[in-house]
């Protein structure tokens, strides 16, 4: 049974279609990302798979429930860090916390979850006079009352501190050994790099891709770059028309090659170091940040020309699986 | 289990709220200058400090009750405390009824305070005090109270900002209370006026009905038995229409509080939230 499964489910905030047709399958115990810049989506989706707000059409299942239907069971079974969440400014730490196990009916202790997110020592100071990674703290702490099967966190690590985030990666690796299921979404990408195990990505109320780290570097078609600094650039390089290589760029007495693969690479220094003296190698990964613009256009500002042509492939892939 | 935890959560986060307690003892302060300044003149007693508190509290009694509570859901929901807790086992139901119990609570004890305040005084001034017609004024104003507290919570409950629910809550003090029974323009007289200009009229009973629909002319009426004929000027004697007796003045108050709790609640069920 999956962890999260939504069919076609869909958002229309009047003229703006926020999130559209979506389909998505989180499998139990994995840790999975939602990635995708502002306005993508993926808080309405949450906020849909929370009941907070109601699906125009489509459905969502958590934990095999109804997310309209059966929502008091799931909220049960669920550890929630909503977006924007704001704490009760008047009570403190310590209250925030019996309150959730009150609410939960859990056997938690509730100065032993302040030790785990390292708020022990500000159990009685009043929430209102906390920073914004104090109050995140405070909040995972909550979502993780309960030894919950499924925690959901939207922008977990909004206001944290490298120490911080570093801090709440490990006790999502901690939950998910347990065989917690984490759903978290972000827009930044080397923190879902370093945890997921797969992550989907959002961009327009649509989802792009899911798939491993691995496989979307893989799939995105460029393995990275190599870039040769020559004494003289030869007239003909000769370069393009290698395998493997997708597009070659002169600029000064720089030669940058996009390579498919890593052999490619290797092919590309050998053969400019036949035909040149070359006195500095740079080879390079395609960054997660690369391939995040082109799954989602860069953002807002609209579909690049690798994002426009990366729509086409997936579109000709689901006519030929269709 | 989860009403309590709202009603619990509630009460922690608004027993430090100092401008709900500042606006609570508001009436606590007319209650001491009404049995003071009564207490202190020639040819009177419990009854006269009594009406006189029924004419401030219906002045002071939907502002307390109002400030109290208008922000009890809408000021979370705009702030983004709801969906803490929508994020545990807490439904919408849940929040809108603990809200109102919670609010309930604290406006209660907060008008009870005043008039533990007024019986120590009364004990004082006064030769006598008669206890049961006390303790029964003091029930049907936290009656009123409460309608007040449930109108709030309603407002607070279908709207989804601050400003909102601010401006609602203005509104309806201003039509169900100062409109509505205290402006010589108001319901009854409009009424009468338009079936005058259609070339018909209305009976003194209907507009005394229109008069008494609201929070406020129901609570007028419904303390009438209360007091001697000598104070209330015997009003509201004389007809045996079923509608104008007291008893039927808790039907309208009891309508106070259910019909703007489900409305409010019927909104928030089909928000959208945050």
């Amino acid at each position: 049974m999956p962890a999260i499964e939504t069919t076609a489910l869909t958002k229309r905030f009047g003229d703006v279609l926020a999130v559209d047709e979506l389909d998505l399958t989180v499998r139990e115990g994995e840790i999975f990302g939602f990635l995708g810049p502002n306005g993508a989506g993926k808080s309405t989706t949450i906020n849909m798979l929370l009941d907070f707000h109601r699906p125009t059409s489509g459905s969502a299942t958590v934990l095999g429930l109804d997310a309209q239907d059966e929502i008091g069971e799931i909220r049960e079974r669920v550890g929630v860090l909503p977006e924007g969440l704001e704490l009760y400014d008047r009570l403190t730490a310590r209250e925030h916390l019996q309150l959730c196990v009150e609410m939960k009916d859990a056997p938690d202790e509730p100065m032993a979850v302040l030790e785990r997110v390292g708020l022990a020592e500000e159990a009685d100071r009043k929430a209102g006079g906390f920073s914004t990674g104090m109050s995140q703290r405070l909040a995972l702490g909550m979502a993780l009352v309960g030894d919950p099967d499924l925690i959901i966190l939207d922008e977990p690590s909004s206001g944290l501190d490298p120490n911080g985030i570093q801090h709440m990666r490990e006790l999502l690796r901690e939950e998910a050994a347990d065989g917690t299921t984490v759903f978290f979404s972000s827009h930044i990408l080397s923190e879902v790099e370093a945890v997921c195990d797969r992550v989907g990505i959002m961009s327009q109320g649509e989802l792009v891709t899911v798939d491993t780290i691995d496989n979307l570097r893989e799939r995105s078609g460029d393995a990275g770059e190599v870039e040769l600094t020559v004494e003289t650039v030869p007239n003909d390089l000769g370069l393009k028309v290698m395998d493997d290589v997708s597009d070659v760029e002169v600029d000064g007495d720089e030669i940058r090659a996009y390579c498919h693969n890593g052999e490619a690479k290797m092919n590309v220094i050998r053969h400019v170091d036949r035909a040149a003296t070359v006195t500095n190698v740079v080879a390079t990964e395609t960054s997660l940040e690369e391939l995040f613009n082109k799954y989602t256009g860069g953002g807002r500002d609209g579909l690049d020309d690798d994002a426009r042509e990366l729509a086409e492939e997936r579109e000709a892939e689901a006519e030929v699986t269709a | 289990m989860s009403l309590q935890a709202v009603v619990k959560k509630d009460f922690l986060d608004v027993r430090r709220a100092k401008l709900v307690w500042g606006v609570g003892l508001l009436y606590t302060l007319f209650a001491v200058l009404s049995f003071w300044g009564i207490g202190s003149s020639s040819d009177t007693d419990i009854y006269n400090a009594l009406f006189s508190m029924a004419g401030i509290g219906v002045l002071i009694i939907p502002l307390v009750a109002l400030v109290a509570a208008y922000l009890s859901v809408a000021g979370e929901r705009e702030s983004g405390n709801l969906k803490f807790l929508l994020s545990y086992p807490n439904s919408r139901r849940d929040v809108v009824l603990g809200k109102f119990i919670a609010r309930a609570v604290v406006v209660t004890v907060s008008i009870v305070v005043a008039f533990v305040v007024g019986l120590g005084m009364a004990a004082y001034y006064f030769p006598s005090v008669q206890l049961p017609d006390f303790a029964a004024f003091v029930g049907v104003t936290l009656l009123y109270a409460v309608s007040y507290v449930a109108i709030a919570v309603g407002i607070s409950a279908a709207t989804s900002s601050r400003s909102r629910a601010m401006g609602l809550a203005i509104g309806s003090w201003f039509v169900l209370n100062v409109f509505w029974n205290f402006l010589p323009i108001q319901p009854a007289t409009v009424i009468e006026f338009v079936a005058d200009k259609l070339g018909t009229s209305v009976s003194d009973n209907f507009k005394d009905l229109v008069w008494s629909l609201s929070p406020t002319g129901a609570y007028f009426n419904a303390i009438q038995p209360i007091f001697p004929e000598r104070i209330t000027g015997g009003s509201g004697a004389g007809t045996n229409a079923f509608y104008l007796q007291p008893e039927f003045m808790f039907v309208i108050l009891a309508f106070w509080i259910v019909a703007p709790l489900a409305l409010g609640y019927w909104r928030f069920e089909r928000a959208d939230l945050g």
